[in-house]
Formats: structure tokens, sequence, C-alpha cells
């Protein structure tokens, strides 16, 4: 996408001197019945910078949504940096830093109050006062509260802004605690993964700047048309899943032939994300393709839904790890024993009751009445 | 010689009571229970969580892999298929169970109504479990279900498997996607379990919570039918409950 | 204070004027650092704090063991699945569990292609802002700007017209007065040395550089489905190798092969013509600036890595340096032995951490880590307004690992200097050109700038070490050897009651080593003790300061209000503070809860 230029700058480049453009200005505040002031003010809009400013945090996080964001194919990221955002905070990759990089946060929350982007990547943790993450001195949830007051959307980049992610999987010692737990007033686009494929992050971005809105969003807050199917649902092995070919082993024939892995723990089919469809790195494979199962790293909690080698999700509650068919045949299997040694004592009782019978008249039952 | 019928609920059952009156008449007593609807609908759902449990369990554990093309096989499709169509025979039996909640007898309430707050009903709840431990010679016989039964099937057969059709069409949603009618149950369902890995896991320990019921329901039925002396098994096959005792 | 004198060899004075850079950006992670500056603007003490913590090993406790490689990937995705290799290989260590040759090859081959993209983004993207003046390129002329990079390479890109079209978009670009991740940078300051030709050179390479990055991490796309967090595997790599049998399409075969091979291919040409020439090229502007040396010229570790042979990790079979040197004696290499409880040793007296005796340090497999968040008495501000940490009490999230006691340095120049000194050719015979080239000193290596130079250098060794081990893959192929992972102990059952192992590799930042003690299946005790807690430790028992700490020192700063050389010092080390800044839960030591106001 090519850089948009403002309105001034298309007709200062049909060559029309700044004279005439401000003249231009307040003759169309007047056309529109405002006071001559507002000339200037529409002057000003006009050459207002068009690409939106956005504030790129980073909390409790491990930097691999930058990392993602930068192998964006299309567009390229320098393209969406030089021409489509205005990426002014951004601690991995500014040239500034220490107090000049904090200025600009407040720069930015009073020149473009409300119409700016605070992107999150990471999370803030609550505990010890917020001091797990420390910017500029300060609990960084301190600075994620400021810069998403004044922002006019949040993104939640990855898992982490999303979920909580690594960080927040039991016992969650620094209570990483996701964006939308503490941004409570402001729409958040929550991209999960981790990380985010590059192309669904900067499609998100083009998106918002191309159709000038928001994307459409799930009840979860993920944008509809990257987050409402399951990779199960378009992978290339779903034949295989159909025709009951599976992988059994690590590197057997069935590996080999590219069958399905839903038996090594492949968590395809509970992940809702694009990477069946979008693939990684350009198109170049995603994790199924290259033999591994899905470990679902989109969805909420997936750390906990481990062993990722299992179809079933241990359950710890029980005291001891057990997954549910654990569980349910242990319990089953109690039962049946119960019932087995319940329907014996009973037909010892039966026999003795018979014989009973013969020489006393049963008891008449009581009756309710 | 009185038939145990249930007072709870006499004052609106004339008609089942007269039922019952007529029957005192005969020699052996027996009482017209459960009408042709409940009586189809018991077998159907009964064969249909069968199903439904084979499937289910295969679906999570599939068999061994099976060679050749996969355009040749469709062995997990047709396994799914099996299961998401008993699923929905379930579904359309429930609720039309429901309905005839309503629309039949006193005994097709039942298994949807748990009388919470009489003090009687509990301490007949008491009685059955002792009955169950030993602890009592004889039953109390009931017209419909006894009230330990009547627990059993309240809390964890109806909703448990009303629990099941929830969240199995919350699952079948994955499938059918965004926008189809069964997308509500998603949308419903996944913000209360986190994530879709629970939401399988919890669907999956419901088939074992309902896979124990039906081994402690057959068991007691056919238990029951030889112990207490009032029929059970063919009840659910004739509608007519005979009560052996009083014939004598 | 008056100066006091470290027992490695430093004089720290703190009574000048105390600067504080927070956050220090362009790393990966949260660090703080405060210096003292002497009345001519010369740092005199330093305080490097890690400014962040997460908790991983206390996650870890209790898991699969077979998961614990996911879980440490997300440690750090920039060093992206550096801490995954060193997991499984920990892992597989503690249950004696070998894995096929193919697999040691392309995990070398993954391993290769992080160093390749890791370094190549550090340089450009993390570090040449702190070399390079990307608005004095505006000045520039395009023609000259031509013949200056036509004289040192000959990448194609080069044209006048090239270079204009470039200078005309970064003219767009700062016009607009929205100057994105440029704005507020210490632009035109006088420590840039550079002519606006070769700003502008840089400059339109930064760009190239950070088109062409996403191309090499296809590699690990091809054998681990994704990148960042590509997906490993205990016992071997997940990707099947499958060149002509039926299904081949959905395995490792030629054309997934071809594609790695045309990566490698990109990748060598792209390092040998552009990230090599402008090292060099800038390197010759600043060689009168040889700050930031630290530790680099006494105390250096290596543990090594990419084992030419699977299983075995001897130095022989290693092909990074492995050793340590001690007191600036090249002569004498150190032998590492990671299980010796003497040897790896963790303090954190000053570290907001807790030991029941913090006069002693601990052994990875023994460690504790439980978090301890106090400020000294001379702290400035409060506990969560921090205005100068007090680096005579707790100050930083990091701990203080130390060798023998020694404080080392780690990273791309330890393992140069290492290899140096152990005469190996394909590390000594470069360093000598490079020298020769730029026309300086042995000892220049001990500075900044010499580990930059390193670290590129080691980028162009990895590109061509990635080719030698694809063409070693595709041998092994053709013998007749498909197999590439081992699945005799994939089963808990087949497990001891008891294990523990240790994994260790070479993170492109330095020494990465894992610990792992398994109990019944589970994960008893988990620690990593990561490059950058090398680096950027604080304090020790003793008062030795670490690299970070020791490289600021005696360095002149122009202007403190826009301390360009913290900078430029601190990210020579490409420091990783999310890596540095976890570390291992004990048995059963559960972390304090507290809750927020």
């Amino acid at each position: 996408m090519a850089r948009v230029e403002t309105f001034y700058d298309v007709i200062r480049r049909q060559g029309i001197s700044r004279r005439s453009f401000l003249k231009f200005c307040s003759l169309t505040a007047a056309s529109l019945g405002l006071a001559p002031a507002f000339g200037a003010r529409i002057a000003e809009a006009m050459e207002t910078k068009p690409r939106i400013p956005v504030l790129w945090l980073h909390g409790l996080e491990c930097t691999c949504c930058s990392e993602s964001f930068i192998r964006s194919a299309h567009p390229l990221v320098k393209d969406v940096v030089l021409s489509m955002i205005s990426l002014d905070y951004d601690d991995t990759i500014m040239a500034a830093a220490g107090h000049q990089a904090e200025a600009i946060l407040d720069e930015i929350r009073h020149e473009y109050k409300g119409r700016y982007i605070a992107a999150v990547e990471g999370n803030p943790p609550l505990n010890e006062d917020g001091m797990y993450c420390i910017v500029g001195g300060r609990p960084f949830v301190e600075q994620l509260r400021e810069v998403c007051s004044d922002a006019m959307a949040v993104i939640s980049w990855g898992s982490c802004a999303s979920w909580g992610c690594v960080q927040a999987a039991k016992p969650n010692p620094t209570r990483a605690t996701p964006v939308h737990e503490v941004i409570l007033d402001k729409p958040i686009i929550k991209v999960p993964g981790c990380p985010p494929i590059a192309e669904v992050m900067t499609g998100v971005v083009s998106y918002i700047l191309t159709f000038d809105k928001m994307p459409e969003l799930d009840r979860q807050g993920r944008p509809k048309m990257f987050y409402s199917q399951r990779i199960h649902d378009k992978c290339y092995r779903r034949p295989h899943f159909d025709a009951g070919q599976f992988v059994e082993q690590w590197d057997d024939e069935q590996a080999q032939k590219g069958y399905c892995l839903y038996k090594m723990g492949c968590k395809g089919p509970t992940t809702y994300n694009a990477c069946s469809t979008t693939r990684w790195n350009g198109g170049v494979s995603f994790p199924i393709q290259s033999g591994h199962g899905c470990i679902g790293c989109s969805e909420d909690g997936f750390w906990d839904n481990g062993p990722f080698y299992d179809r079933l999700t241990n359950v710890k509650q029980f005291g001891i790890e057990a997954n549910a068919d654990q569980i349910g045949g242990t319990v089953a299997g109690v039962v049946g024993t119960g019932i087995a040694a319940h329907a014996a004592v009973s037909a010892v009782k039966r026999a003795r009751m018979k014989s009973g019978e013969t020489q006393a008249p049963a008891p008449s039952t009581t009756s309710r009445d | 010689m009185t038939a145990h019928v249930d007072k709870r609920s006499a004052d609106d059952e004339i008609a089942d009571l007269s039922t019952a009156k007529h029957h005192l008449q005969v020699r052996q007593t027996a009482i017209y229970v459960y009408e042709w609807p409940v009586r189809l609908w018991h077998w159907v759902n009964a064969a249909a969580i069968l199903v439904l449990a084979v499937t289910g369990y295969f679906i999570a554990s599939p068999l061994p892999s099976l060679p050749g093309e996969a355009s040749d096989q469709y062995l997990m499709g047709y396994i799914r298929f099996a299961h998401f169509t008993a699923g929905f025979v379930m579904a359309a039996g429930m609720v039309g169970r429901i309905y005839w909640a309503f629309a039949g007898n006193v005994h097709a309430r039942q298994m949807f109504v748990l009388p919470f707050w009489s003090g009687k009903f509990w301490r007949e709840v008491l009685i059955e479990a002792q009955w169950y431990a030993f602890l009592r010679d004889y039953p109390k016989k009931y017209v419909g279900h006894n009230p330990l039964a009547q627990l059993a099937m309240v809390t964890i057969y109806s909703v448990g498997s009303i629990f099941m059709i929830v969240t199995g069409m919350a699952l079948y949603a994955e499938g059918a996607g965004k926008g189809s009618m069964f997308d509500m149950a998603y949308d419903l369902v996944i913000p209360l379990t986190g994530n879709s890995q629970n939401l399988h896991t919890i669907h999956h320990l419901g088939m074992w919570a309902i896979i124990v019921f039906v081994m402690i329901h057959v068991y007691a039925a056919v238990r029951e039918d030889i112990m207490s002396r009032q029929s059970m098994i063919s009840t659910m096959v004739s509608g007519w409950r005979m009560f052996k005792d009083d014939g004598k | 204070m008056v100066t006091v004198s470290t027992p490695n060899g430093f004089s720290l004075d703190n009574s000048g004027r105390r600067v504080v850079v927070d956050p220090v950006t362009r790393i990966e992670g949260h660090m703080r650092v405060e210096v003292n500056v002497d009345e001519n603007n010369v740092i005199r003490n330093a305080v490097s704090t890690g400014t962040m913590w997460r908790g991983l090993e206390v996650i870890l406790k209790g898991r699969d063991p077979r998961d614990a490689w996911a879980f440490t990937e997300r440690i750090c995705g920039v060093c992206t699945g550096t801490h995954a290799l060193t997991s499984v290989r920990a892992v597989e260590n503690a249950l004696n569990i070998s894995i096929p040759e193919n697999a040691n090859t392309i995990r070398n081959i993954m391993q290769l292609t992080l160093y390749v993209h890791d370094h190549l983004v550090h340089f450009y993207h993390l570090h040449a802002l702190d070399w390079v003046d990307v608005v004095s390129g505006l000045k520039a002329d395009p023609k000259a700007t031509s013949e200056l990079a036509q004289s040192i390479s000959s990448w194609p890109k080069s044209s006048p017209g090239y270079f204009r079209d470039v200078q005309a978009r970064l003219r767009k670009f700062v016009e607009s007065g929205q100057l994105g991740p440029f704005k507020n940078a210490y632009w035109g300051h006088e420590a840039y040395k550079l002519p606006p030709e070769a700003n502008l050179m840089a400059t339109a390479h930064y760009l190239e550089a950070l088109d062409f990055q996403k191309e090499i991490v296809k590699i690990h796309t091809i054998f681990g489905g994704k990148n960042p967090h590509p997906n490993w595997l205990v016992g071997g790599v997940p990707c099947p190798i499958n060149i002509d049998g039926n299904g081949g399409v959905g395995a490792i075969n030629i054309e997934r092969l071809n594609l790695v091979s045309s990566i490698i291919d990109q990748s060598i040409d792209f390092i040998n013509q552009v990230y090599i020439p402008d090292l060099v090229a800038i390197a010759g502007f600043y060689k009168g600036w040889l700050y930031g040396g630290g530790l680099s010229s006494t105390s250096l570790m290596s543990y090594g890595d990419i084992p030419e042979r699977a299983n075995d990790y001897s130095d022989k079979s290693l092909q990074l340096p492995r050793g340590v040197i001690l007191n600036g004696k090249l002569d004498e290499i150190h032998e590492v032995d990671l299980t010796a409880a003497d040897q790896v040793q963790e303090f954190v007296n000053h570290s907001w951490y807790k030991y029941a005796d913090e006069s002693k340090g601990l052994h990875p497999w023994d460690g504790v880590t439980e978090p301890n968040y106090v400020l000294g008495p001379n702290a400035k501000g409060t506990k969560t307004r921090i205005e100068a940490v007090d680096e005579g009490a707790k100050y930083s999230w990091i701990k203080s690992p130390r060798w023998k006691g020694h404080a080392v340095e780690v990273g791309p120049l330890a393992r140069y200097v290492i290899g140096y000194a152990q005469n190996k050719p394909e590390f000594k015979e470069p360093v000598d050109q490079l020298l020769k080239a730029l026309d300086v000193p042995v000892t220049a290596l001990f500075s900044t700038l010499g580990r930059t130079a390193a670290r590129g250098l080691e980028c162009a060794w990895a590109a061509e070490k990635m080719r030698y081990y694809q063409d070693k893959l595709i041998r092994t192929i053709k013998s007749g050897d498909e197999s590439t992972a081992n699945t005799a102990k994939w089963e808990p059952s087949s497990w001891p009651k008891s294990a523990k192992g240790v994994g260790f590799t070479e993170a492109p930042r330095g020494a990465l080593g894992h610990w792992i003690r398994i109990e019944d299946t589970k994960i008893a005790n988990y620690q990593a003790v990561v490059p950058t807690t090398w680096n950027g430790s604080p304090r020790d028992t003793k008062g030795n300061i670490g690299a970070f700490e020791a490289s600021l020192l005696d360095t002149p700063v122009a202007d403190p209000n826009q301390p360009l050389e913290i900078l430029r010092t601190l990210h020579s080390f490409d420091p990783c503070l999310a890596c540095s800044t976890h570390v291992m839960a004990p048995d059963g030591q559960e972390v304090t809860r507290v809750t927020v106001r």
C-alpha cells in the first residue's frame, strides 16, 4: 500500500503555493458558514499527518510478536512502518531511549488524543505492586493505563496480551493479567497466537487503515476474518483424519506419509487460528505440515491444557493428574465393582429371605396413607 | 392391600389415581405407569446413548490407522457422522420428552422435577438408601420412580444429558462454523469453559458420568425387578407396573 | 563515596552526576542502566538493572519434561528456538536418549539459521542506529553513495538511481514530521562519525535487511513449522524425511531441501556482499573509538555448540569453541563442566531474590528462585517510582552467575577470542584479516566495536556452516538414512523414577544452559542460566561487577543528556532481558502472592 498523502501534499505537488492553499482553506470555511478562524483549523486538519500513530508497548513478553511482525511479507513491514502507520513508540526497534523515549508517549497522548492506537505486546503483572515489570522506574501497568486511556482503540498482540500466555500459566507467580482485564473502557482487538502470524498482524492493521473501521470481532474479541475457524477445519491433512489414518509414533511410516497428527496430541481441532490457510512466513509451511501437531498457541489457557502430546487434557482437580478417560474409567470401574459386590450381597440376602418366607409371612409393606 | 401411589401430587392426578384404584380391584395389582411416548423415548434414547458413548470414545481415542489412500476410507467420518446423528436423536428426543412431561401423566414429569423442599421426599430418599444399603428388609413401593431413583434421574440423567446436548451442540458448532444456527451454543458455552479444549474435556467427562449412570440404572432396574417384587424392565416395555405381593 | 576497587580489577566511583537510561530500547525485554559521570563526563560507575521477572521456572514445575521446550522457548522470541534446543538436550541428557544423525544435522541447521538471522537483525535493526545517523543520509549525494557502495561490494543494488529513490522515500518520511521509530533519537549527535553517503548506504541496507531477514527464517518454518517459535521434539526433530516414498509431499522432500538450499545461498550472498562490507566500512570510521572492552580482555566463557556428530558433545565434536579464559591469560583455556557443583553458581546478594544463605552461590541443579523485591537504603524514589537504585543492596531481577566465582563475558566475542586463543583457523584467520583490513592491533578486539565485529564474522561463519550441514544432510539421506526421531524412550513409563540432566547451547548472545531434575516423570526443578544473566548480572557477594557494568566504565559521554555511547556499548552485547530474568524454582517453594493495592 502506497503512502497516503495528505490533501496538502497533493495540492503542493500540483504547484499550488502555500498562500493559495491557505486562501482555499478560508474560502472553504466561509462557504460552510464558519467563522474565518475555522480556516486555520481546516488548514491544520488538511496538513495533519495522515499516518495513524501507533504506540507499541511491551509488558511481560518474549518479543516474539515484534519478531513475527517484522516477518510480514505482504505488506512488507518497512512499508507498514514508513507509509501506513507512524510507529512512534516501540522499545524494541525505536532509536530513542530513556526519557527521550518516554517523552514520546506524553507527546502523542496529548497531540493525538483519541486518535492513536495503543498496541500492546505482553501483559502487566499485578503482584508486587506491578514491579515484576518496570519501565522508567515505574510499574508497566501504569504506563499501560495511561497510554490506553487516550487511545481510540487497543490492539492486544499475541497470547500474552490477549489471554496471559506462558507467564500466566499455573501458578502465574507474577499475576500476569491480560490487557482486557486491566483496560475496561476501550475497544480491544485481540490478535492471539504465540506469536500471531505476521500477515495476520499486518492484515489487522491494514484492514483498519484500508476500510477505515474496526474489524468485526467475535464474542471473545478476535477478528472474525482470521479466527473464526479451527486449524482442523481447513487442515490439508483433514482427509486423513476423516479416513481414520493417523501418525501412531514419531517418524513412523504414517508420519512420513503425512497422515493426521491427531493421536500425537495435535490441538488443531480445538484451536482457532489461520495457520492452516494463511500459513507461516510467506506461506512456506505451518506446524502440522512440518510434522508436529498444533500446540494450540492462540487459545486461552493453552499452556494448562497439556501435555501437548496427549489428545486428552490432564485434569488436575482430581488430586492426581489424570485425563478424562482415566478418571471416567476409574469411576466406572469402582462403580462396576460396587455393583458386583452389591449384587452378590443382594443375592445372598434374597436367598435368606426366600427361605424365611416359608416360615413367617412377610410383613406388610408400610402404607404411606 | 394398598397400592402405594405417590400422593405428593395426588391432588391433580385424580385420573391417574382412579386408574390405580381400578387396578386395586384385580388380584395382582398392575398400574399403567409409562405411556407409549415415554417407553419409545426410553429405548430410542438408550440406543442413542450406546452409539454416542462408543463413537465418542473412538473420536477421542481413534482406532488404529487404516492403510491405503485417504480417498478410499472414511472411518472417522462415519464414526463422527454416527455420533452427530445419535446426538441429534438424543437432542430431539429430549425436546419431545420435555413436551411429554407436560402432556403426559404424572410419571412423565418425575425425571424433571425434584421436590427439593419436601422433607418427606428426603426422608424417603433415606429409606430407599437404607434399603439399598441392606439396612431394611423391604423397600417401599412406588408406582413411578422411587425417591432415590428420582433424585439420581433428575440430577445425573436429566441435567447431565442436557449438559451433554448443550456442550455437544457447541462442539458441533465448531465444525458447522460461525454464523450457523449452532453458533449460538458455541458463543454461549466457550466463554464459560475458557477454550475449546476444555469444552472437549468436560464433554468427555460427561460421557463417563452418563456411562456410570447407565450402569447403576440397569443394575438397579434388574435388582429391583427381582428383589422388590415389582416389575421394572417389563414396565418399560409394556407400560404396566406389576406389584407381585399385592396379589397375595 | 570514595573510589572502590572490585576484585575483578575495576574501580568504581559513584560521586559524580547520576545519569539514568530507562528504558534501554532496541533490546529484548526491559532494562535500566544508571551511571555516574565525573566532571569530564567520563563514566566512573555503572549499574545495570534487569527490570522484569516472569517466573517461568515456577511454572515449569510439575509439567511433562517433553513439553518443557515449548515453555522455555517462550523465554525469548528473539533468540527463538535456542532455548527449545537447550531444553530438549537437557531432557535427553537426563533420560539418556540418543538422537538420529539427521536430527542432529537439522538441529544444527536450525540453530545456525538463528545465528544468521539474529546477528543480521541485531546489526541493522538494533545496533546500527548507534553508529548510523539516518537523518544525515538526507544530505548525501546519491552518486557518491553509489561509488562508495560499489567500491566495497559487488552487491547489485548500488546504482545512483537506487540510492536516490531510497533518499527520496526517506526525505518524504522525515518531512512528514512523523518520524515513527526514528523519533526523538540522537540525530546530529557528535558521536556519529559517518559521512552522509555512508549513512545513506547503511540506511538503504537497514531497509534491505528488514526485507531479507524474513527469508532466512523460512528454514525454521520448513523444519519446525513456523517462526518465531518453531516446534522441536525430545528424541529428534518432528519433521520426517520422505525422499521418494508414497506421500513424500507431506514430509521433507527434494522440494523442501531445495528451498532450504536456496535460502542458504541467498543468506551467504547477503552477508558477504552487504553485512560484512558495511561492517568493515562503518568500523573504519570508528576505529578510533575503542571503548567498551570491559571483561572481554580478561574473563570470557563459551560452552561450545554445533556438534558435528549426533550425541557427541565433546570439545572435539563441537564446532564452536568451548572453554574459559581468566585474567586475560589467552594461553590457558579452562575446561567447563556444567555438572560440577563448584563451577557454575548463581548469587543473589544484589538480585531481587531470596536465599537462605546469601553469602553462598547455588549450582543450578540446586537453584532457588524466590522473588524478594526490596530497594536498598540509598535508593531514591519509592517502591513504585524508582529514581535511582542502590547498588549497595538488591537492584536487579537478574541473578549473578559466576564461574568458579569469576564474572565472565559470554557471546560472539568470547567465542572468537577463545577460538583465536585455541588457534582454530576458521576463527583466527577471519579475525586476522579484519584486523589487517582495519589496520588495528589485536587488542582492538576488546571493545564495543570488537564485539560487533565478532558478531559479523560469526554470522558469515554460520552461513557457511549452514551450507555444510545442508550438504551433510543430503549425504546422509543418500546413504539411505532417513530417520529423524528416536522414540524408544518416548513413553514416560520407560523413564527412571528420578533423573537429572543438563543441556547447553551457545545462543547467539552467548553461553546458555538448562538444568533439569525429573521425579516421577514430572519436572521437579528446572533452571536456566542464560547469556544475558552472565553479561547483565549485578554485582556478586565479593563485589565483582558483570560484563555490562564493566564495559561502560571509563567511556567518555559527549552529552550526558543524550547518552548515545551507553546505548552503543550495551547494544554490542545484544541484551536479551526476557531471557535473563526468569530463573528456577526449587522444590516446593511457593512464590509469595502480593495483592496489588
